[in-house]
């Protein structure tokens, strides 16, 4: 039996819109509206899209003990995780990793934000609010002192990803240069909730207090926006209004798809799920020491991924034309036609195409003058052999049979890691102003055809 | 989603369930996707066809048509030799989406058995299972 299905504030404005809905972890989200899935995926890469994301949850965790009570059922180890150095975790920064069970296996993907001392807040899936709240308060001891609240339907969340997020969200944040000049990736500034001390750090323009994470499940440049439920749809239509001179479109979940499997991020309980979390692309979230000996730290499931030692291989394909397979139906072959494992995720990137051995995006700086994207099968694989960059593979269902190549990578020249000072520049702007000196580079531009012209 | 009101499931042709539509022209007859299966299926982005010459009968898979959700068969609404396919859908397979029933064609087929077309459905009968 299907539970009733939930809705977002934004639901009447998708319909209303015309959205394809789709139920997705049990609630109604739009999967594409009337451009097509194809016109917002290329949208993201080139200028700006904008999706509803309020179905994700949030979990607060705070007090004395929130720190080891994290530390303890996430896998990032908390005092080396920030940056290339490996710092601990500060006030400011957010972090990527799993919460798993005791068998090693993945419940839920989450962000742990740091808000402030001993305030943690945690942002899992669709559906997963009540579960990582019961996880938690499962191994809370008894003397522990913290409070954790599952804020599930109680925020909502936008995303505004593309090159061009930051020159739009600059039209609708007050103090806009002093609130964004740092913002380097995995960090945020802010908070949806009024009474909060650090609320006044990032308002909208309407004085609506939000939480601003530079974070995103596109590979592209963004960020993440958590406002009030009730403030949603408004400041959804003010960044939408905003955004629209620049090319900023409203975009659903299979764009959302597709980009983030080009980017090569696993989708939590698709490419990850209740096996093994071990033999992956996204090992980094796994606490080894520098010999990979063991861990930094103790962590639920840490025991048995050091025992496991047959666990199937993860890895990421990308294939040579557009076809792709039914991923719930078809099987993998190496090269002999030996059924080796199965599909997990199979979509098609439209904005990459390859061209002499080598693929190239539509955003890539080097790509050739005559490349045309005509997009490219990928995705992921789940094996009982190991595999290597470079290999192929076939992927059959039915009569259908694509050939794939193991890829440690996708879409190349993604935009999510540039330094800010470069993404609040217009597209062909090249001298190196700050972003103090640039008040006034806004306007006199207008945008056809994908392309910026000056006017 | 258009709502089944909104769709465009003209008068003059027939409608298999997988949502195929058939059109006669003289004795042969026109086969495409209709409204609905291209406003399901979003943005169609390859559509895989038969040979010319190829003969298949009634509800045979005779190709696929892949959109950016998924890849679907495509089923013979009525059995025949393939006499002409689309090849214009092989680079601007879009047309599906913009014009389902003229420019977004298929397959033009050459049926074993005129009768066949005749037990298709007509608009008000598919209509009412598309209803449910």
């Amino acid at each position: 039996m299907q539970k009733e299905s939930k809705q977002t504030p934004l639901y009447a404005w998708h319909v209303a819109q015309g959205a394809n809905m789709v139920n997705f972890g049990e609630y109604e989200m739009p999967l594409w509206y009337r451009s097509g899935a194809k016109n917002e995926h290329l949208a993201v890469l080139t200028k700006a899209g904008l999706f509803d994301t309020s179905h994700m949850a949030v979990v607060m965790v705070e007090g004395p003990d929130a720190f080891k009570l994290i530390q303890f059922c996430f896998t990032r180890d908390l005092n080396a995780c920030v940056g290339r150095n490996r710092t601990h975790i500060v006030s400011g920064k957010c972090v990527y990793g799993v919460f798993l069970n005791q068998r090693g296996e993945l419940i839920d993907d989450a962000l742990v934000y740091l808000l402030e001392n001993n305030l943690f807040m945690i942002v899992v899936n669709a559906d997963m609010g009540g579960e990582i709240a019961q996880q938690l308060k499962d191994h809370a001891e008894e003397k522990d002192v913290v409070k954790i609240t599952d804020l599930t339907d109680k925020v909502g969340k936008i995303d505004l990803q593309g090159p061009l997020a930051g020159v739009i969200l600059k039209e609708v944040i007050k103090n806009a240069e002093t609130v964004l000049e740092d913002m380097h990736y995995f960090s945020f500034k802010g908070h949806f909730d009024k009474n909060s001390s650090i609320a006044d750090t990032v308002r909208f323009t309407d004085n609506t207090p939000a939480l601003l994470s530079r974070t995103g499940y596109t590979g592209e440049f963004g960020f993440e926006i958590f406002v009030e439920p009730d403030r949603l749809v408004r400041i959804w239509n003010m960044v939408l209004e905003a955004g629209r001179n620049f090319g900023l479109i409203p975009c659903g979940l299979a764009a959302r798809d597709s980009l983030r499997a080009g980017a090569a991020l696993p989708l939590s309980r698709v490419d990850t799920g209740p096996w093994p979390f071990l033999n992956h692309p996204w090992m980094f979230v796994l606490p080894y020491n520098e010999g990979m000996t063991g861990f930094t730290k103790h962590f639920i499931g840490d025991e048995a991924l050091m025992r496991i030692d047959n666990a199937e291989y993860t890895c990421a394909f990308a294939g040579f034309d557009l076809r792709k397979v039914n991923h719930d139906t078809a099987v993998v072959l190496d090269q002999k036609g030996n059924a080796i494992g199965k599909v997990l995720t199979c979509v098609t990137d439209m904005g990459i195409g390859r061209y002499n051995n080598r693929i190239y995006s539509i955003s890539s700086p080097d790509k050739p003058e005559d490349f045309e994207p005509r997009g490219l099968a990928c995705g992921f694989i789940k094996v009982k052999t190991e595999l290597i960059s470079g290999q192929i593979v076939e992927l059959k269902d039915g009569k259908r049979k694509i050939e794939v190549m193991i890829v440690d990578d996708i879409r190349p020249d993604r935009t999510a890691r540039r330094p800010i000072k470069k993404m609040m520049r217009m597209p062909g702007q090249d001298n190196d102003r700050s972003l103090k000196g640039s008040k006034s580079f806004i306007p006199n531009h207008t945008f056809r055809d994908g392309k910026i012209y000056n006017t | 989603m258009k709502d089944v009101s909104l769709l465009n499931i003209p008068d003059d042709f027939r409608y298999a369930e997988d949502h195929e539509w058939a059109g006669l022209e003289g004795d042969n007859v026109v086969i495409g996707i209709n409204d609905y299966a291209q406003d399901q299926l979003g943005d169609i982005v390859f559509v895989e066809l038969p040979k010319i010459g190829s003969s298949f009968n009634k509800g045979d898979e005779f190709g696929t048509v892949e959109s950016v959700k998924a890849v679907s068969e495509l089923y013979m609404p009525v059995g025949g030799e393939i006499i002409e396919v689309n090849s214009a859908l092989e680079g601007t397979p879009e047309l599906v989406n913009k014009d389902p029933y003229k420019e977004g064609w298929m397959i033009k087929v050459k049926p074993h058995d005129t009768a066949e077309f005749n037990l298709l459905m007509t608009k008000d009968a598919y209509l009412e299972i598309l209803k449910g």
